[in-house]
């Protein structure tokens, strides 16, 4: 049995990958600790390994009619130094793990990994990401919030590779972000909370707002934040205790090792209602 | 040589670990050596039923029971834990087996082969389970003045009670073990703090005497307590297992088994009965104290002593009445960290006279100020503060280094600041200085010296310090004054490593035979001085009654801490500690420094992130990922000086350091956020799930 396999480029990857069951891995900071199994001991892969964290072609940022199309394979730490990503996505990027994670880890494996406290993931699903999936034989483009469907859990088909991320072209002149976790450096978040908007004229004309680690995947809702485009922002003050309670029954969190529900709950929609009247004035 | 003893110098272990050339007990390797891995009690409370064991391949073993030579117990202050599981285990964790061999992979196919059979038993998971089926491992009181007749006498009567909880002591390394049995001797290497500890728990053990015994301490991280007592267990749990297959066995934890299964910091509660004057001034006092010792009793009797004699703090109460409780659950047994006890009480007492105060209206300074202990006044165990006490001065520059008097009045909401007055009794409890007789021996050869002592360097700076006090006593450089191994084979017991006694006790015997080595330095090239511990002839103690100096003297402190809670996450920011300590004369303010700032970082985590909670035996935090310590970016500024006062029988005026600062940190942060939320704190860790549920703003 292979146990693992080093492409040389992303066709060779594409081709193993469409003749054996594997496991694509790049910098390994989730896989390695899920299935570790004990000092000195080989983790519990059920598949061979594919190595795709050294392929250049999953690990460029190219702006192309202006939308951002960030490589799989590029590290939290090249996202946080590029000047082509937008500084709430840095920021959130900066929160993430420690230095040393972060000068290995990827983007693409935060995403695949597909827990709903990726801190990758509320920018994400918030700016309608669209990510590339490729096989030897072909490729397609899905929203992310469409790839995660639970936790751990994604769409992407045995002989896929996640290549490519892309950011739509749109700017907002508002943004929001809040990662609430056990300490200020290395932590996994209990809760977090990103907004994004943008004003004219004094309406708003666009909102996003996704919550990450509250529910089985990250939280955004449309039909909401339609409710909320196209107001004054002069009446959002007033409608504030109404979106906190349409968005309170889609907050579902879990007590855990790392924090209880009701808090998780609490200060999601505090987060949310401080955006909200942020927004306002 | 004219430089003050406290002008720091370079830490002498810091170029190989810097380096990487410190050889930690995971870098070993021996010849033909074999892993262990242990098997351990998935039940908290159960009799074992049956071991169903597969049939091994050549060159594997399982070692149990059944195979010590000696006494199944380990050698502690109760020796009541098995070395492994006899008929029944009593926690989650419990060491049942150990399967040896040379391949891990191997290993931990057998291990997923053995099958134990239970019989499941009704456990006791908390405190309050405990005190109600009255599962009690020791029971102490003692009393001063008249208590009884003080609180019928028209007193005001203030109850309440404080909580604090499970602290992990992520020291820098695993346990970790080696044992190598070979002419006809067993040698024991591992990560320790207290090399005779395990020497007197392999005799038992092995039923051998010291001289089939060796016991090797390998390089210690910090080590915290959690290298006190618990490596006795693992260093003969190796040996046993060297003895059987006639191979050294090396056994490296990894974290999450560490965390899982050994020793930690008690859980307390303590319960007060405050008899206010009507000049509100506490003249009476009950303090129940309640400790959960979890499965075996072992060092927790020290550990309640320590909690009950630091009990009244700095204060001076007229009449007290103290019981403390060991309680027996069937949680991990708890054990020696940081503190031993005192800083449960002390954060405890201090809380209750801030919140006193803050009942009463009144400064909480000023109030704990009323009530200080003075020179010549009795201490809570009707000793005597035999020493000068510097808390005057202590507070009057804190107070000053943190503009506190201003900030107390000018603090708003969500911004607060808060203080503590603390001291840490120098040196082992009651008479236990009395009963190890701690010994060392400098030995002069030619042009150098060698100090022999079993205190060992464990990251907190140790072997710098004792050598700076005999250098600078001989007016040799560093170089020429060097340790001999930590080797039970080549040098005397000067105690444990443990209760901040290593530098005052230890290096007071050092100053005393390096004083007697200058003098007779032109007798010969050879020369060699012992000394032993001798208790201060002013110093009366009681072991029965609990009567009389519990410590020879006490280090003093005082903490400032300044918070900021975060409106809408109630996340607590501690932004500055400005801390001033009296632990006599400095021996090294860099190495001093350090000490102090770690142990406020570590104070910090056990008042704030560092949640541990058992559930049904069952921690849930049991790695690092959920166990959260403060890191770097977690670590406010802080301020540290010290206030000199020169103890007499303390090498160049030192008194007790190491524990002392992990004391104050907990209740200046818990004094510093009741301040920003206008609330009581009467539990640590203070998260911020606890203040959303105390916090009202705009719900």
């Amino acid at each position: 049995m292979v146990e693992g396999f080093r492409p040389a480029d992303l066709r060779e990857a594409l081709e193993f990958r469409s003749q054996h069951p594997s496991i694509p891995i790049a910098g390994g900071t989730d896989l390695m600790v899920q299935k570790a199994r004990g000092f000195a001991l080989k983790p519990d892969f059920d598949k061979p390994l594919l190595f795709i964290g050294h392929l250049p072609d999953l690990q460029q940022i190219i702006v192309e009619n202006r939308q951002v199309h960030i490589g799989a394979g590029v590290l939290l730490s090249d996202l946080i130094k590029s000047d082509k990503i937008p500084a709430v996505f840095k920021e959130a990027i900066s929160l993430m793990a420690s230095p040393p994670s972060r000068n290995i880890a990827t983007i693409g494996g935060n995403i695949c990994n597909a827990s709903p406290a990726g801190d990758t993931l509320p920018y994400l699903y918030a700016v309608d990401a669209i990510l590339v999936l490729k096989s030897s034989q072909a490729e397609r483009k899905i929203p992310v919030g469409v790839f995660i469907t639970n936790p751990g859990k994604t769409d992407l088909a045995s002989d896929e590779i996640l290549t490519e991320i892309i950011i739509p072209d749109k700017k907002f002149g508002v943004s929001y972000y809040r990662k609430v976790g056990t300490r200020k450096g290395m932590s996994l978040s209990k809760a977090s909370f990103t907004g994004l908007a943008d004003i004219e004229n004094s309406n708003v004309t666009d909102i996003r707002i996704a919550f990450g680690s509250v529910a089985p995947t990250i939280v955004r809702s449309r039909k909401i934040e339609a409710s909320i485009i196209r107001k004054p922002v002069s009446e959002i003050k007033t409608a504030v205790p109404e979106i906190v309670k349409k968005y309170a029954p889609l907050i579902r969190p879990i007590d855990d090792a790392r924090s209880s529900a009701a808090y998780r709950k609490k200060v999601s929609l505090r987060l949310l209602e401080d955006f909200l009247r942020n927004l306002a004035s | 040589m004219k430089d003050s003893i406290s002008k720091p110098i370079p830490r002498v272990d810091a170029p190989a670990k810097i380096s990487g050339e410190a050889k930690y007990i995971g870098d070993i390797r021996f010849k033909n050596q074999l892993f262990a891995k242990t098997v351990r009690s998935s039940r908290a409370k159960a009799g074992i039923v049956s071991i169903v064991k597969p049939e091994l391949p050549e060159g594997y073993f399982i070692v149990d029971k059944d195979d010590i030579p000696g006494i199944n117990r380990m050698r502690t202050v109760v020796s009541d834990q098995p070395i492994f599981a006899e008929e029944e285990v009593n926690y989650i964790g419990q060491p049942i087996l150990l399967v040896v061999g040379p391949e891990r992979e191997m290993i931990y196919d057998i291990i997923s082969k053995i099958k134990i059979k239970y019989r499941d038993e009704t456990p006791i998971f908390n405190l309050d389970e405990a005190e109600e089926k009255g599962a009690v491992f020791t029971e102490y009181s003692y009393s001063k003045g008249k208590p009884e007749a003080a609180f019928q006498d028209g007193l005001k009567i203030i109850e309440d009670e404080y909580h604090t909880g499970l602290q992990e002591h992520v020291y820098l390394e695993p346990q970790g073990m080696a044992a190598e049995y070979r002419d006809n001797t067993m040698f024991i290497y591992g990560s320790m703090q207290c090399p005779f500890y395990a020497e007197g728990a392999l005799k038992d053990v092995l039923g051998w005497g010291s001289d089939r015994i060796r016991v090797i301490q390998s390089i210690t991280g910090g080590a915290f307590g959690g290298k006190e007592e618990f490596p006795s267990l693992t260093a003969c749990q190796v040996a046993v297992a060297s003895l059987k297959t006639g191979h050294p066995v090396m056994m490296i934890y990894d974290r999450d088994e560490d965390i899982i299964c050994t020793t930690k910091r008690h859980p307390s509660i303590v319960c007060y009965k405050a008899g206010l004057d009507r000049k509100n001034q506490v003249i009476a006092l009950a303090i129940d104290i309640k400790f959960d010792a979890g499965a075996y009793s072992g060092i927790s009797p020290v550990v309640l002593q320590r909690g009950m004699f630091s009990a009244t703090g700095v204060y001076n109460f007229p009449h007290l009445s103290v019981r403390g409780r060991n309680f027996m659950t069937n949680n991990v047994p708890s054990g020696a960290y940081r503190g031993f006890g005192a800083p449960q009480t002390i954060f405890s007492m201090e809380m209750l006279m801030h919140n006193l105060a803050i009942k009463l209206g009144i400064d909480p300074l000023d109030y704990k100020i009323r009530h200080l202990l003075e020179r010549g006044e009795p201490t809570c165990t009707g000793g005597k503060i035999w020493d000068e006490v510097k808390l005057p001065e202590i507070i009057e520059k804190v107070t000053a280094m943190s503009d506190y008097r201003r900030k107390i009045q000018s603090n708003g909401k969500y911004k607060g600041v808060g203080v503590a007055l603390f001291l840490h009794g120098c040196g082992f409890t009651g008479n236990g200085e009395q009963l190890i007789k701690g010994k060392i021996i400098l030995k002069k050869n030619g042009g150098t010296v060698i100090l022999k002592v079993s205190s060992v360097e464990m990251g907190q700076g140790a072997e710098t310090c004792l050598r700076k006090i005999v250098a600078h006593t001989l007016l040799l450089p560093m170089e020429k004054v060097t340790c001999e191994t930590i080797d039970t084979g080549l040098i005397p017991d000067s105690g444990p490593t443990v209760a901040s006694r290593t530098t005052m006790i230890v290096g007071g015997l050092l100053r005393q035979a390096s004083l007697e080595l200058k003098d007779r330095w032109n007798e010969s090239d050879n020369i060699e001085v012992s000394r032993v511990y001798r208790h201060p002839d002013y110093l009366r103690w009681d072991n029965d009654t609990f009567h009389g100096d519990a410590y020879p003297t006490y280090s003093w402190g005082a903490n400032v801490a300044e918070v900021e809670i975060d409106p809408i996450t109630c996340e607590i920011d501690v932004k500055k500690v400005s801390a001033v300590y009296d632990v006599g004369t400095p021996i090294d303010e860099t190495t001093l420094t350090g000490q102090m700032q770690g142990g406020i970082v570590q104070g910090i985590g056990w008042a704030t992130v560092e949640v541990m909670n058992p559930s049904k035996g069952k921690l849930k935090q049991h790695n690092l990922t959920d166990y959260k310590i403060p890191t770097s970016m977690d670590i406010p500024e802080i301020a540290c000086e010290f206030i000199e006062n020169p103890y007499e029988f303390g090498p160049f005026g030192a008194k007790c350091a190491g524990e002392l600062p992990f004391v104050g940190a907990a209740p200046a942060i818990a004094a510093a956020v009741s301040n920003a939320l206008s609330v009581p704190i009467k539990n640590i860790p203070i998260t911020p799930e606890y203040l959303m549920e105390l916090d009202k703003h705009e719900d």
